[in-house]
């Protein structure tokens, strides 16, 4: 796979709303931007905190970049309040989904919480380039109704869509896991992207039913580009970088 | 009179010869070559790498890294190849770039401080090493809280290193002069004041530890005042140059460094943060100088601190 040219550049925000409580929608006019690899992530400059933000990309079209962030904290808090201006960031980083092997499986998408930004827009690429043009499953777990997002963009470009929610306000009650336990088969590929619970369990499900697949990790990081060293992994029994070598990882190799 | 003359940023350092006298910090850069499609490289007035040790190290756990007020805390580990990996491929690499290189050494002994500057003051490409004597990540007590200890090492590596030799200094001790004094003495021809500051955070939302080690380094704006009075108080007991470091982030930060006595200075985790910075930080100094009129960069070193202590 090429490396795609990475820009340390300023632009200006195009818009940054909130798509539902506590939930941020951040578009950039980013004009050298032409490419991003779904799980690819631009670490984001925001005054008043020192280090920047990893956000995986959630869409790329007509030189617009959007993220989609949940106010976590103080820099998410500074970041969301931002209506206008314009943000430095540098990007894009970080090793993808990789599409290679996936063309005569079935795409079944593992998401909990804000991991769904990854992977909506590694279904918008599933749905348009051949020879992986394709729709599958969406598997998406989030605490409560009110923590699901971008739903009504899966159905519209026509995928299956599982939800379930911790509180049972919508969907199956408990964790997404259980019901991919129970439905995950061999001709399955997992693309899996949510927080460090769900990842191991998803993990542990895809090594016991030997499903191929990939999950895009998380860890804190203070450059993004390998130098710092900060986000060490253990992949495969060797130590790797989640910003540089991930953070999207084959699942047989990562060990959580 | 007004002149609009480039003024000259060149310095000589340990009879080394700088474009200009930002570099980079050891542990913020990588290797060094990482990052050659973001900056241009070859700007820098030098390349110093990441700490290098005989044998490849693996690093700590997770968390290595806290975010704290106009800073960070790190605790890395050294993670790195090891010595006989790093003369290869990425010493090659660098190599490439056209500026000096300065390789960064750590050991947990005399023997293996030595070992590994043999290895790598070898190599034609490598301008001088810069010895890691206060990480304060290693469990034991660190090099620069011990002067016999910090001499030996320095003496030793000294004897094998074919190139010049900075001793980069630990902040946290009783007498930072003394502890520059005690590397000049040894035989160093530089020394870097100063590293990271030992430091550590408490999550109070979930009642843990920020760090896997608990301690770790703090680097950032934070330290900046901290690191500018180590320079201070060493250039009056010293006469070997100094590379200041801590909290750099504009070209005004630079030229605060040096008036208190530096030579040339290292930048580190502002670079961490916007690699774009060590290419800017550059013309923000010339743009200073053009300001007040000072058509050398050389003239600006220990400007404001006067007072030489007889050594």
């Amino acid at each position: 796979m090429c490396e795609l040219k990475r820009f340390d550049k300023t632009y200006k925000i195009v818009s940054n709303k909130e798509v539902c409580a506590g939930y941020f929608e951040l578009k950039l006019k980013a004009n050298d931007i032409k490419h991003c690899l779904p799980g690819q992530f631009f670490m984001i400059g925001i005054a008043g905190v020192f280090l920047r933000r990893p956000l995986s990309v959630y869409d790329l079209k007509t030189n617009v970049v959007s993220f989609l962030y949940k106010v976590v904290g103080k820099g998410t808090v500074i970041l969301s309040r931002m209506r206008s201006g314009q943000l430095q960031i540098l990007g894009p980083l970080g090793k993808g989904y990789a599409l290679e092997i996936c063309k005569d499986l079935n795409y079944v998408l593992v998401a909990g919480g804000t991991g769904i930004a990854s992977l909506h827009f590694l279904a918008t690429k599933l749905g348009k380039n051949k020879p992986y043009k394709k729709k599958g499953t969406l598997y998406y777990g989030a605490r409560s109704k009110k923590d699901l997002l971008c739903l009504d963009k899966f159905k519209e470009i026509g995928w299956k869509v599982m939800v379930s929610t911790e509180d049972g306000s919508k969907g199956y009650k408990g964790y997404i896991t259980d019901i991919l336990e129970k439905k995950v088969k061999d001709s399955d590929v997992l693309f899996a992207c949510g927080p460090m619970p769900m990842l191991k369990k998803v993990v542990q499900i895809a090594k016991e039913k030997k499903v191929k697949g990939f999950a895009s990790l998380e860890e804190k990081m203070a450059c993004g580009v390998g130098n710092c060293q900060g986000c060490a992994v253990n992949i495969n029994g060797a130590i790797k970088m989640t910003c540089k070598d991930g953070p999207v990882f084959k699942i047989e190799e990562v060990n959580l | 009179m007004v002149f609009c003359m480039k003024p000259s940023l060149a310095i000589d350092f340990m009879g080394i010869k700088l474009k200009n006298p930002v570099l980079t910090a050891s542990g913020t850069f990588g290797y060094g070559y990482e990052l050659a499609d973001l900056i241009p490289l070859n700007k820098l007035g030098a390349i110093v790498t990441k700490t290098i040790t005989l044998e490849p190290k693996s690093g700590n756990l997770q968390p290595r890294i806290a975010e704290v007020s106009s800073g960070l805390l790190n605790t890395i580990g050294l993670q790195n190849i090891g010595a006989k990996a790093f003369i290869k491929e990425p010493l090659e690499n660098l190599s490439k770039v056209g500026v000096p290189i300065i390789v960064s050494v750590a050991g947990s002994c005399v023997k293996e401080y030595v070992q590994t500057v043999e290895i790598l003051s070898a190599q034609d490409t490598i301008s001088a090493i810069e010895l890691n004597l206060s990480c304060p990540n290693l469990k034991k007590k660190i090099v620069c809280h011990d002067l016999p200890l910090t001499q030996e090492v320095i003496k030793s590596v000294k004897k094998v290193s074919k190139v010049p030799v900075i001793a980069k200094l630990s902040p946290l001790v009783t007498d930072i002069a003394e502890l520059a004094l005690c590397a000049q003495n040894a035989g160093a021809n530089g020394v870097t004041l100063a590293n990271t500051y030992p430091a550590m955070a408490i999550d109070v939302k979930t009642f843990k530890y920020k760090l896997s080690t608990i301690k770790g380094g703090m680097s950032g704006a934070c330290i900046k005042p901290m690191s500018v009075r180590c320079v201070y108080d060493a250039y009056q007991n010293i006469d070997i140059p100094i590379i200041g470091c801590g909290g750099i982030e504009t070209g005004e930060d630079v030229l605060e460094f040096m008036l208190a006595g530096a030579r040339v200075v290292s930048v580190g985790s502002a670079s961490l943060v916007s690699p774009t910075r060590l290419i800017e930080i550059i013309s923000e100094i010339e743009k200073v100088l053009k300001e007040k009129n000072i058509k050398d960069i050389k003239e600006v070193v220990g400007m404001l601190n006067t007072t030489k202590n007889a050594c």
